[in-house]
């Protein structure tokens, strides 16, 4: 006979009893109900002990507890599972806006900054023109996006952070104005009559000269009046040339002028660092040539008071020259073997690591002097797929006022992938994270 | 005698009347139900006889036999048959003053 409401009900009720309980006295319990007339006071009086015996401490058994964590665990992960795959996603991106300040769709290229505006703009990519972005580094912990635009690299920031100049896909420098620097504004293009692909950039420090180079010249631009840049002189440069029949290693072109703008020092793909004259930019000359590398140079910096000038080579040597006298500059430190140190930590290859490439990028360097003028920082970013490689290598010595290096300290961290820069306050490094299309600014130890 | 009253909270009735109707032979869930039915009158459900059912069997005064079919017998133990008897004594105390004091009062 098919039970009623209250048969069906009583039946339901005896399994809401606790476990162990139903272990017990379930099937005698239904076998009782089968020949019983269930009515309300038997669903009643079930309920009560299904009540009863859930606060029963007989009924309540570890073995119990055990299972109802078991299912307290399930239905969490069940819950937290879906949140976890949609929430994850959303957090570590978020995370990572934080972190790594996003780019576009390559890695950082190069960054210029304009410290007295708090301002700084990226560069990202080669294709087309790449993309530039203008950020707020008043707080450089918490950069600010302000604008981007698409305006190719490598650039130079105009010291009162105004200008910017880019180098075009084209290979000719664009000026762009940031002066409302959320609203860049594409200004001019300059047009130096050769149409040869420039490579490299720099403000004089006072903003009213700007010096663009290739592999084989160099030309100064007056820039008095952004809106109407004049070229005033074109100097030519020293060509690269290969030793022997070897074929000629790459390297880093770099340009820039001292901090009193008197001199513009130029490294254009050649083992020597050249000096110029630009207190007159219309009559610029050569003062001087900065040898004995016996090494590509890879880039310079000036010190803060301009006396010296330190370099890093293809293989990671760094020389210092002093400029007291820039007709008759002195070489005043050699370090050699940054690239090995930075490569082999352990003092030799390991069995796994491949050796050095003859002319491919082992590395890739910064170099700058504290503000002070008192130490010099070297950053070797490893190229080479070297066991070690991921971890950057940051060497640091005191320059005494001749130019010689004191004792050095060495720090192994990871800094950024692809060309690290040293921005101007001389304890921070920006650059891109290996794999990563954003960048970060990391603390010098 | 009277603390183990108090610590079977719910004895009273239902324990008490379980105990009586296994005093005579094993019996079954439904075949007590019935039979408490028969000698008192008390129509008990299957929820208050097994709650009974299972403090009594943890008291070890009743003791579960082997199933047949679906139904379990149960039996009366010798501490149960101990306990039943001290209660029907407490009873019959109760009884016996109960009828001297009513007769008194209503003059019998």
């Amino acid at each position: 006979m098919r039970p009623g409401p209250a048969g069906r009900l009583s039946r339901a009720l005896v399994g809401w009893h606790p476990r162990r309980w139903r272990e017990r006295y379930r099937e005698e319990m239904l076998e009782v109900l089968d020949q019983h007339h269930p009515t309300a006071r038997t669903v009643t009086s079930l309920a009560a002990s299904a009540l009863s015996t859930h606060v029963d401490p007989a009924y309540r058994t570890e073995r119990l507890s055990l299972a109802r964590l078991r299912r307290a665990a399930l239905i969490s992960a069940l819950v937290a599972a879906p949140l976890a795959l949609i929430l994850g996603p959303v957090g570590y991106r978020m995370w990572q806006d934080s972190y790594w300040h996003p780019a576009a769709d390559e890695p950082l290229e190069t960054a210029a900054f304009s410290p007295h505006a708090g301002i700084m703009v990226t560069a990202f990519g080669e294709a087309i023109d790449g993309t530039d972005m203008v950020w707020d580094i008043t707080d450089l912990s918490r950069p600010q996006r302000l604008s981007q635009f698409e305006g190719g690299q490598p650039m130079t920031l105009s010291p009162d952070g105004r200008t910017v100049a880019t180098i075009a896909y084209s290979g000719q420098t664009v000026l762009w104005n940031v002066a409302s620097p959320r609203h860049p504004v594409k200004t001019t293009t300059l047009s130096d009559g050769d149409g040869s692909k420039l490579e490299e950039l720099a403000f004089s420090p006072d903003g009213q000269l700007l010096a663009a180079a290739r592999h084989d010249k160099i030309f100064l631009w007056d820039m008095a009046s952004p809106a109407r840049p004049r070229l005033l002189r074109t100097l030519d440069a020293p060509v690269a040339s290969p030793a022997g029949d070897g074929p000629i290693p790459f390297s880093q072109q770099d340009l820039a002028f001292s901090p009193g703008g008197t001199i513009l020092a130029s490294a254009t793909g050649t083992d020597q660092v050249t000096v110029w004259n630009v207190t007159d930019p219309a009559h610029a000359s050569r003062l001087a040539t900065l040898g004995g590398a016996g090494d590509f140079i890879q880039a310079f910096t000036f010190s803060p008071r301009g006396s010296l000038l330190a370099a890093v080579t293809f293989h990671g040597t760094v020389l210092v020259y002093s400029l007291a006298d820039p007709a008759r500059p002195a070489r005043t430190a050699t370090v050699r073997g940054l690239l090995t140190r930075a490569l082999y930590p352990s003092g030799s290859p390991q069995p796994q690591e491949t050796p050095l490439c003859a002319t491919c990028q082992p590395a890739s360097y910064a170099v700058a002097f504290t503000p002070d003028g008192h130490s010099l920082t070297a950053v070797v970013d490893r190229e080479e797929m070297s066991a070690n490689s991921g971890r950057d290598t940051i060497f640091d010595w005191p320059v005494t006022g001749s130019g010689t290096l004191g004792a050095v300290t060495v720090a192994a961290r990871d800094v950024a992938d692809f060309q690290p820069v040293i921005a101007p306050d001389d304890r921070t490094v920006v650059g891109s994270p290996p794999g990563s299309h954003a960048w970060h600014a990391w603390p010098l130890p | 005698m009277h603390g183990k009253f108090d610590d079977l909270g719910r004895f009273a009735d239902p324990s008490l009347l379980i105990l009586t109707s296994l005093s005579d032979g094993p019996k079954h869930g439904y075949a007590i139900m019935t039979d408490v039915a028969a000698f008192s009158g008390v129509s008990m459900e299957p929820g208050t006889l097994y709650g009974a059912l299972s403090r009594l069997e943890r008291r070890g005064w009743v003791r579960p036999l082997a199933t047949e079919e679906r139904r379990r017998p149960y039996e009366i133990t010798a501490a149960g048959q101990e306990i039943l008897a001290e209660q029907v004594k407490t009873m019959q105390r109760i009884v016996h003053v109960a009828r001297l004091r009513t007769a008194t009062a209503w003059g019998a």
